[in-house]
């Protein structure tokens, strides 16, 4: 997710200079080690494992977040439900990111028809209630983890194509561009060193603060009922599920609500900590 | 204020206006064709039938006071009750019922209950008597007359074609609005042929979340609610009164035996084998509900017992799959619609938690209901979650279902020449006691089949406030009862 | 000038450019939310009859056809839908009887206010506390403004509105959405209170990413020379900040706020369940589950435009904020 070797010199180190972006990434490590341990199952309990007699049951030693109304590990699905609300946000914002910044760049700088028709369906899919759509996909495609990805990928790529966009544009104006091209330098040469740059940053920000709105957006469906699917753990079904017995098991609805807003504010002080390393003129701290 | 002057309080009490919430908003106006659990209770406060079914669904007179049949029961005589009005002002007569039951049985009309009544071969009548010939002697006819599917409707209405846009009913509650997605309000009949109810009105207030029905009621906004589902119903607390049936509806596993791997007696047996109803009943229903057979209706209730694997045998199970050639287990889809009824997700987690047990892996595809009905009418499924409404005559429970003739055979996924006969027997036979016997067969046949696998019966709930008294609450889910209600 | 020349200055003016380009993108609209329901399996029969559709013949089957307007092929039912719609005739809601104009007449005030009432409150408590953290930056009241934007965000909308129904009517007894639901002018106090909880929740999503927007717009302009230069001046440092400061501040804030407001405008769904507001949202779910074509894709259309709408005015308010941007 953090990648680029065209990001300016020092931009680390600047990173490193922001409160916000180290308390960020501290919370945002805690989430990915918890994540990774739940991918190579060390956990105290199998996830899905329903244990009748324990139903419902306090914090305890045996249970560390208590158990739910199926005698599930809340601990262990909290664990899980991490690593899928990430897999799930992750892959949509990669595919979102990766659709959107090619048409976007594109569209930018080829211009005319093309960029008018990219800009139109995105401008479509923008205005589109994003539940409809997902019901569609969900409806088509299946209910699969990755076929609530696609759906919310969809969703994402029209801010990722106007992210792009528009730095293309403002450089494409530039004199100095329109010097290369006349010169006759080849388009993948322009756009690798001057319009790839200036892209850079506003899209790696874009992608921190996307991951953020993905894992609410994942946990929303869920709660509708189009996003993971029971008995799978995913943050927002947790949610869901427990809303209803939440009077009697505040554990089951506090604990993954409470990872839900560690890993959405570690992610946008991780986006804060990317602006300000990668904009020095737009520090905010 | 004049001083001096006692501010006296006005000498009428306060009216008493019951707010009921229900989560659901009813869909339509047309009682014949209503299906839908809302709809079907607040249509049924406004509408009446010749016949009701009391509290253990036994048979009472609603609009017919009294009533024979011939020797071979083909034919049954009504006498209606004298002196009912419709709340328009008409008077209920025969006319009325003949337009009626003829408008059911008319396959243009779509009516739900038609299937139920389709013995009537003909309808006559005047005055206060009527006449109905059957085709075949069937005396389970009486029951069938109940429900709000089966409303008396005025003549005159039907002819000028108005049912389904406006309402006009002989029941204890005038219609008076619907507020689609909000509410729908009714007034008391004064003219009611078995007095007028002591509430002044009944509204019906669509909470969409049965928290907040749960919450409300707390607060005090509402003073009566329906609840569906085991969970919200277990916090009814103290405050609050909690009216408990249990309903002749059933949770089952339906399996399509026309397709693979189903096909296979063996596979379904170690599906049942492999099941262990009351935990499902304790997970997915919070332990309230009632393991049940095939048969739901009261009389001639299935024992649940009556089956290869009365308990849970995973040891016989696997037999089974070995048996049937899947020694390591195998994956097997099924079909569930969560929003459709509260313990569908429940149960569906509960049956592949179990079943992984025995190396079968239960493939959940969750839809949303109007998926899940167009799959299941198209069969298109292999096994699915469902609730399906049941009846006091197992007739007419499965007479859609199993038969080979029946419109849903398609959907059961099974039929056979045994039970081909034994359905055809028991429409056949009119002795109580012969009929338990034939229904008896069916159900084993069908269990020793693992045609499907019968689940449970859940309950039906409604919560009311203290201060809400003389409520009956009906195993088939009417909220009749609430005529006689008074509010302190 | 000649005809040409004047012609093309009118047709490639920006006003007639954004205008057709609207257009365009509400038929891409209107055609994209007609596939997208063709492709949902089940139709308007099976979501109205339920299993019972099971029982029908075929020749009810063709007659019901017919009567929802989908025996037709698919470019001919988009075709007479569109045109209805453009006439002013938005279709049926076939359960109910009435026309999709009366239930959006009814339903889109409701979400309306809402919307209104969450980007009020949401912008308010937005300025207010960005504000606040940005006089004085890296204290602990900036810490804890900015925590708040945090949790703000972080926090799902229904979380928080399950916690408040919870609390308010079990403990306190108290859940005015509980009571039918009122109009403004029926009973303006009522009403106000139906709409506090769930505008309060929205409020809380808007204000987080206001708070921050505010928050740096104004250190970025605290920054500018031009501000430094007054204060050298001598002029009140009150003054500064309200009147130079806030107005150039404004531009970020304005976008923001007409996004917001556009989204919640989309029918804040899972809010109006919680607190049973009678709203847009509730409306196009209840439609989509029964297969109610006419009334999801007029509903969409008309949030599509009113959302359009809203970006259009908000484009106009910061191109007259922002002297920098020309024509």
């Amino acid at each position: 997710m953090k990648r680029d070797p065209l990001k300016p010199k020092g931009g680390f180190h600047y990173y490193l200079q922001s409160t916000s972006g180290v308390v960020g990434a501290v919370l945002l490590l805690f989430m990915v080690i918890v994540s990774i341990c739940a991918v190579f199952g060390w956990l105290p309990h199998d996830p899905l494992e329903q244990n009748v007699l324990s139903a419902m049951k306090g914090p305890n030693s045996h249970y560390w977040f208590g158990t739910d109304e199926f005698g599930r590990d809340v601990f262990s699905r909290t664990l899980d439900g991490m690593r899928r609300s990430l897999t799930v946000s992750i892959s949509a914002v990669s595919i979102a990111a990766f659709f959107g910044v090619i048409l976007g760049i594109l569209s930018g700088y080829l211009g005319r028809w093309f960029d008018q028709l990219i800009v139109r369906l995105s401008d479509v899919i923008f205005a589109f209630p994003a539940i409809l759509l997902a019901l569609a996909i969900v409806s088509t495609l299946g209910n699969s983890w990755f076929d609530t990805a696609l759906a919310i990928a969809v969703v994402y790529t029209p801010i990722f194509i106007r992210v792009a966009r528009g730095p293309v544009l403002t450089v494409k104006e530039m004199d100095y561009v329109k010097v290369t091209r006349i010169l006759g330098f080849s388009s993948p040469r322009i756009l690798r060193k001057h319009i790839l740059p200036n892209v850079t940053a506003p899209i790696v920000v874009q992608i921190a603060l996307s991951l953020s709105w993905a894992i609410l957006t994942e946990s929303g469906l869920s709660f509708l009922g189009l996003g993971t699917q029971p008995p799978n753990a995913s943050l927002g079904l947790m949610v869901a599920e427990a809303q209803p017995i939440a009077v009697f098991a505040w554990w089951a609805l506090f604990f993954p609500s409470a990872f839900i807003t560690i890993v959405v504010v570690g992610l946008n002080l991780v986006g804060d900590g990317l602006r300000d390393a990668l904009d020095p003129a737009r520090r905010s701290s | 204020m004049v001083a001096g002057v006692a501010f006296v309080a006005p000498a009428h009490a306060a009216t008493k206006d019951l707010a009921v919430g229900m989560v659901l908003d009813i869909d339509k106006l047309d009682p014949h064709t209503a299906t839908s659990f809302a709809t079907v209770k607040g249509l049924g406060l406004v509408y009446g039938s010749l016949i009701e079914l009391g509290p253990k669904l036994d048979i009472r007179g609603g609009l017919a006071a009294s009533w024979g049949f011939n020797a071979d029961s083909t034919e049954l005589r009504l006498k209606l009750r004298s002196g009912v009005k419709f709340h328009d002002g008409s008077a209920f007569d025969a006319q009325d019922v003949i337009a009626s039951l003829n408008r059911i049985l008319d396959p243009a009309t779509k009516a739900a209950a038609r299937s139920n009544i389709a013995t009537i071969s003909s309808v006559t009548g005047s005055g206060l008597s009527v006449t109905i010939k059957l085709s075949t002697s069937n005396a389970a006819i009486l029951a069938a007359l109940d429900g709000v599917n089966m409303a008396m409707l005025s003549s005159d209405d039907i002819a000028a074609g108005k049912i389904g846009k406006t309402v006009n009913g002989t029941g204890p509650f005038k219609y008076v609005s619907w507020e689609p997605g909000q509410s729908v309000k009714m007034v008391k009949n004064e003219t009611y042929w078995k007095g007028a109810p002591k509430l002044d009105s009944v509204t019906f207030r669509i909470i969409p979340s049965e928290a907040s029905i749960l919450s409300a009621l707390n607060a005090g906004t509402i003073q009566f609610a329906v609840i569906t589902s085991p969970t919200v119903a277990q916090q009814v607390g103290k405050n609050l009164t909690l009216f408990k049936t249990p309903s002749l509806n059933y949770v089952a596993l339906q399996l399509n035996a026309r397709v693979a791997p189903l096909n296979n007696v063996n596979v379904r047996l170690a599906m049942q084998c492999a099941i262990s109803r009351s935990e499902v009943v304790t997970t997915a229903s919070a332990g309230e509900g009632k393991v049940i057979g095939p048969i739901t209706s009261p009389a001639y209730a299935s024992d649940p017992n009556d089956r290869p694997c009365p308990n849970v045998d995973l040891v016989k199970a696997k037999k089974y799959l070995t048996e049937a050639g899947y020694p390591n287990g195998l994956t097997i889809k099924t079909i569930v619609a969560p929003t459709q009824f509260a313990t569908a997700s429940g149960t569906a987690q509960s049956l592949k938690a179990q079943l992984a047990k025995v190396g079968i892996n239960l493939e959940l595809d969750i839809v949303d209901d109007s998926t899940f009905v167009s799959r299941w009418l198209a069969a298109d499924f292999q096994t699915a979650v469902a609730n399906n409404g049941g009846r006091i005559d197992p007739d007419t429970m499965y007479t859609r279902y199993f038969p080979s003739t029946g419109n849903l055979n398609k959907v059961a996924g099974y039929s056979s020449p045994t039970l081909d006969a034994l359905f055809l027997k028991g429409k056949q036979t009119g002795r109580a006691t012969e009929r338990k016997v034939i229904y008896k067969q069916i159900s084993e046949e069908l269990e020793n089949n693992a045609v499907w696998i019968w689940l449970f019966a859940p309950n039906e709930y409604r919560a009311a406030a203290k201060n809400v008294t003389g409520f009956i609450p009906l195993a088939t889910g009417s909220l009749i009862e609430l005529r006689s209600v008074d509010l302190k | 000038m000649s005809f040409r020349e004047r012609t093309s200055r009118i047709l490639l003016s920006a006003p007639v450019l954004r205008l057709s380009s609207i257009i365009t993108t509400l038929f891409g609209i209107s055609i994209f939310v007609f596939l997208v329901l063709r492709v949902i399996p089940g139709d308007s029969i099976v979501g109205a009859f339920g299993i019972e559709t099971g029982v029908l013949t075929p020749d009810q089957i063709a007659e019901l056809k017919v009567y929802y307007g989908i025996d037709k092929s698919l470019p001919m039912q988009y075709l007479s839908w569109i045109q209805s719609f453009l006439s002013g005739n938005m279709g049926y809601s076939y359960s109910t009887g009435i026309s999709v104009a009366s239930l959006t007449a009814k339903s889109l005030p409701v979400t309306i206010e809402l919307a209104l009432i969450g980007t009020i409150l949401g912008v308010v408590m937005g300025i207010a506390i960005g504000t606040f953290s940005a006089r004085k930056p890296g204290s602990i009241r900036d810490f804890g403004g900015q925590l708040f934007g945090l949790l703000a965000l972080a926090v799902p909308g229904f979380v928080l509105s399950t916690a408040i129904v919870t609390v308010m009517a079990n403990k306190f007894h108290y859940f005015p959405n509980g009571y039918e639901f009122v109009r403004p002018w029926e009973d303006p106090w009522m009403n106000f209170q139906q709409m506090m909880f769930p505008g309060l929740v929205l409020g809380i999503a808007v204000a987080a990413p206001v708070m921050r927007t505010t928050r740096s717009a104004l250190l970025e302009t605290i920054d500018k020379d031009f501000v430094r230069t007054a204060i050298g001046k001598g002029v009140n440092s009150r003054k500064v900040q309200s009147r130079h400061i806030l107005r150039n501040s404004l531009i970020p804030i304005v976008t923001m706020t007409g996004i917001q407001f556009g989204y919640l405008l989309g029918g804040a769904v899972i809010v109006e369940n919680i607190f049973s507001l009678p709203g847009m949202g509730r409306q196009v779910l209840y439609a989509i589950n029964k297969r109610e074509y006419a009334t999801v894709q007029s509903s969409v259309m008309i949030f599509a435009i009113l959302f359009i709408t809203i970006n259009v005015i908000t484009d106009l308010i910061y191109r007259k904020i922002d002297p920098r941007i020309k024509k």
